[in-house]
Order: structure tokens, then sequence, then C-alpha cells
């Protein structure tokens, strides 16, 4: 396996989440109560604190809602640098971070708020497929 | 005689999680923490949206993000297994100082599982949930590692919504820089103390090095060493002494978030409700402050802080230092000790605003030297404000010079 960047240790109930991105599907923490999808996965909903939870398959669509270029990085990303970071609005609400794709990190001016993106999934490790966001046509 | 925090407060509940003891299934001190509380909220139908102090030996702002909440009081004392009791002491002085009415002390421990778990930071005594918190693992992924790596995205989001460049912002910098040259205590004071002190230009901070796009260097905070301490004393004991006071009318904390990811508005921090607390408690508002100490990190902290502060409207906090009223001079002097910046920075820069805020009061703020005029200004309010974390919590401050 060539992927030398960091790895997430999948938590004790994050589970579907990982299971998930190994068939390809953006996996969301719901509320049966509130009906918001909530991220990072909690163990109580953190809009109505209901602990009614469920997962649903997302859409793996969203938005850029803000982004940076990293130039000075520490670490096994220091290779990489400059790459670009971004927020994502997924569509089912609520935000993610990624390393965004489709993008050039030497023209930053160029990189659109708002841009259309979708997921990806690349495999680290056996059983680890990490999610990336790439910027795709409106 | 009793105390003033004679019967101030009570305790009105007790749960623990649903299953403590030797657990098959490992669980980590969150969902521990998290259960309890839930279990508490149900006991006393106390909802949880309706705490407002909360105490805790972890990393509390985690605990307060993971449960969507964004108390008005935050204690993190950790000083071993008495530590709780400390809380419930503490909690009554905030009770009984009308800051909060429903403080959550809360535990979660996992020293069985934590065996099973393996890893560091588990047991979360004193820290937060560590790599196996769903926040780090859903962001540590990605290569984001410094403070200038998570505060360019909020730079970028502000510059998109008020339409501002990042040159707007390098006045701040460049202003900050002209304070620091008027105090030989700086660390940027000069080309003799550093190779790259003295004044700089707005063009020279946007030529220097990158960090995170849009960030270069001289956006950026130092890292130094540095130390201080302050005396916080009764009034009494204030009328004892040669030195002159400072008075403390206003105090207000609140946060937004622990990560970055967690953030509602880039465009805004927490200090917009903690400087709601201390304005409150001063009777005072931002029209009567005159002078202004507020963290610069970088130089869209700033920025947003004078906005959150309501001493400029949303987008306009830059026009301080771009229009030179922050400057040596200016009729509203801020960072007046060369700030974060071009002052010090040795990581957490709270202290340094609270020394710079007693000397400008107190009038001890040093002269220039070799003829230059100085840093002590007139000024005789100042509102303060402390940042933490990634523009995650804030602490205000509004203070006051002896009459």
């Amino acid at each position: 396996m060539s992927y030398d960047l960091p790895i997430p240790r999948q938590g004790t109930h994050t589970k579907p989440f990982w299971d998930g991105t190994r068939e390809g599907k953006l996996m969301l923490p719901r509320c049966q109560d509130c009906n918001r999808v909530h991220w990072y996965p909690r163990h109580i909903c953190p809009n109505c604190h209901s602990t009614n939870l469920e997962w649903i398959e997302g859409s793996g669509e969203g938005r850029v809602h803000t982004y940076a270029v990293q130039h000075l990085v520490f670490g096994p990303w220091k290779e990489q640098a400059p790459f670009v970071t971004a927020y994502i609005d997924l569509n089912e609400g609520d935000r993610m971070l990624t390393v965004l794709r489709g993008v050039d990190p030497n023209k930053p001016e160029e990189i659109r708020i708002g841009a259309r993106v979708r997921v990806e999934f690349e495999q680290a490790n056996d059983d680890t497929f990490i999610p990336y966001w790439r910027v795709v046509e409106d | 005689m009793p105390g003033a925090l004679y019967k101030s407060a009570a305790i009105v509940g007790a749960a623990e999680a649903n299953q403590i003891g030797f657990l098959k299934e490992p669980v980590t001190a969150l969902q521990l923490h998290i259960e309890a509380i839930k279990n508490l909220s149900d006991q006393t139908g106390i909802p949880i949206s309706r705490i407002d102090g909360v105490f805790s030996t972890g990393w509390t702002t985690e605990l307060c993000e993971h449960l969507g909440i964004k108390p008005k009081y935050i204690d993190t004392t950790a000083v071993g297994g008495c530590s709780f009791e400390l809380h419930v002491h503490h909690a009554m002085a905030a009770i009984h100082a009308g800051i909060i009415d429903v403080a959550l002390i809360s535990h979660g421990e996992n020293g069985h599982s934590a065996g099973q778990l393996g890893g560091r930071g588990v047991s979360n005594y004193a820290r937060g949930a560590g790599d196996l918190s769903p926040a780090h693992e859903m962001t540590m992924a990605y290569g984001l590692n410094s403070a200038p790596s998570n505060y360019a995205h909020a730079m970028v989001r502000h510059m998109h919504r008020y339409g501002t460049v990042r040159e707007d912002y390098a006045h701040i910098a460049k202003v900050t820089r002209d304070w620091a040259t008027l105090n030989p205590r700086a660390a940027m004071y000069s080309k003799d103390k550093h190779p790259f002190g003295g004044p700089i230009t707005v063009q020279q901070v946007e030529e220097s090095r990158l960090i995170t796009w849009p960030l270069t260097i001289l956006h950026c905070c130092m890292v130094t060493d540095h130390g201080g301490a302050v005396f916080v004393v009764s009034p009494k004991v204030a009328a004892s002494l040669h030195t002159p006071p400072v008075w403390i009318a206003g105090a207000g904390e609140s946060m937004g978030h622990g990560t970055m990811m967690e953030m509602d508005d880039f465009t805004k921090t927490s200090a917009r409700l903690s400087a709601e607390a201390a304005y409150t408690m001063a009777g005072l508002g931002p029209a009567d402050m005159e002078m202004a100490q507020v963290y610069d990190s970088f130089t869209i902290t700033a920025a947003i802080t004078v906005e959150m502060l309501g001493l400029a409207k949303p987008g306009e906090g830059h026009l301080f230092w771009k229009e030179g009223r922050a400057a040596p001079g200016g009729d509203f002097p801020i960072n007046t000790n060369g700030g974060g910046l071009s002052f010090n920075h040795s990581g957490m820069y709270g202290m340094p605003l609270l020394i710079e805020a007693y000397r400008q009061l107190s009038g001890t703020a040093e002269d220039g030297v070799n003829g230059d005029p100085g840093k002590q200004t007139s000024a005789r309010t100042c509102v303060v404000n402390g940042t933490g974390g990634s523009l995650s919590a804030t602490g205000t401050l509004v203070l006051l010079a002896d009459d």
C-alpha cells in the first residue's frame, strides 16, 4: 500500500461510516426525532439532544464553503504542499473538512466558494477508505 | 456568620452512564460523559440546552461541542480526583454572582476500557478524547496541523462575504509593528533587536512568505518565550497598596466550537456573546471604550474581534488600522505593546493582553527611548478580548482606570 498520509483510527461508534466508505457510500448520522443530519458523528443529536440516531446514505454531493492553500506544512503532508483544504457544505446539511481535489493550489483566486463538489474515496489500508472531495462542473 | 455562598446553590440531580464497571464492550470517556449527562437531563427534566455553565476535568470545549451547547461559564479545573468538589465550589460562586443558573459538572473516564482500546488520551484526565474523539477521527486525515492552517479558512470566508482583499488586513500587521517600534520590550522593536524588526510596509506584509494562503508570515503572530502574571484583589486590599488599581468593570466568556469544522459562521466568533456579557456587567457599551487590547494571533483574528466587540460594523474591522485610528497618535489605540504580531506571542497570548491593559490604564506603559514618543496613551477605558483554540472560545473584560 502506498498511502503514506495520516490514517484515522476508527472509533467505537463510527463503524457504519467506515463500512460505507468501503462500498463507495457516504454514510451520515441523522436524528430520527428532529430529522437533521449532523457531522461529525455524535453520541447525541447536537441539535435537539435526542439519542435516537440512525445512519443514512448521503448523496455524496455538496458545495465549497471556504478553503485555504497549505504551504508551510509539518508531518506526513509536507511532501504534498502546496495543497488545498476546504470545508464542504453537505447537501444534507452540516459541514465536512477535506483536502480538495480538481483545483490548482497555485491559482487560489480561481477556486470558487459555492463550487459544486462530489465525494470520492481513496483506499488507505486494508479496511480504511478516506473521503476526499473533488470540484465538478456546475 | 455564614459566608457569601451560604445556601447560594443546590445539587438537584445525579446520574451515571448507562453501563459502568468492567465493561465487555470498550467505551470512550466521551461516551461515558454523554450518557451520564443525558440521564441527568432525563432525571431532572432540565433540558441539555438549558445548561449555561460546564465544569469538567476534560477539555470542556470538546464536551460542549459534542453536546451542541455554548455555555457562558467554562471551567476545566483539573487537580486530580477532588476536582469535582472544586467544580461545585466554582459553580456556586458563578451562580451566586448571577452569571449562570444551571451548572453541569461532568465526569467520564474509561480506566478499564482504555486498556482494551489502547492509544493515548482515552482516560480523559485534563485532556480531550484524543485520537478516539470522533471530531479528531474525521479531521486528522487532512493535513491541518497548525493555527494558520485553520485560521486561513476564516479569512477567505470573511473576504468572500465582505468583498475585502488581503491587503486590507495587511494594514493591521503594519500598524501593530508601528506600536512595537515604540516598545523596547517588543521582540520586533528594531533591526538591532531582531533582523526582521523595525518598521514594515503594507507591501512587505503582502510579499512576505506564504504560510497558508492567503496568510503570509507577516499576517501571523510570532512564537516566542513569554512569562507574565497579574494580581486580582478585593477593593479593600487595593486601597492598601501603593500601585494604582485598574478596575474590572465587566467580564464575560463564551465559546462557539472546538474544531473549526463546527464553526457555524466563519466570519463571527463568540466574542459577540462574551462582550455582551462583559458590557452588560459593566453597564457600559462599545461607545464608552477608548482603547482595545485584542488577541491578534493573525490579522484576521484582530479584524473579526473588533467587529464582534461592537467597535466596528461587520466587514469593517480592518478600517481601524487602515484609516490609522488604531495607530500611534490615533483616536482609538489597539494593541499598544505591538501585539502578538510584533511584541511577543508564546502560544497563549491572554496574559500579555492583561499586562498591557493594566499598564495603559494605570499610566505605567513605558515611555519610548531615544526621544521616541512612547506608547502610553490617555485612554481611561479598555476592552480586552482573548481568543482561544481555532477561533473557538473567547473571554472579554471591560477595564477602567482609577478615578
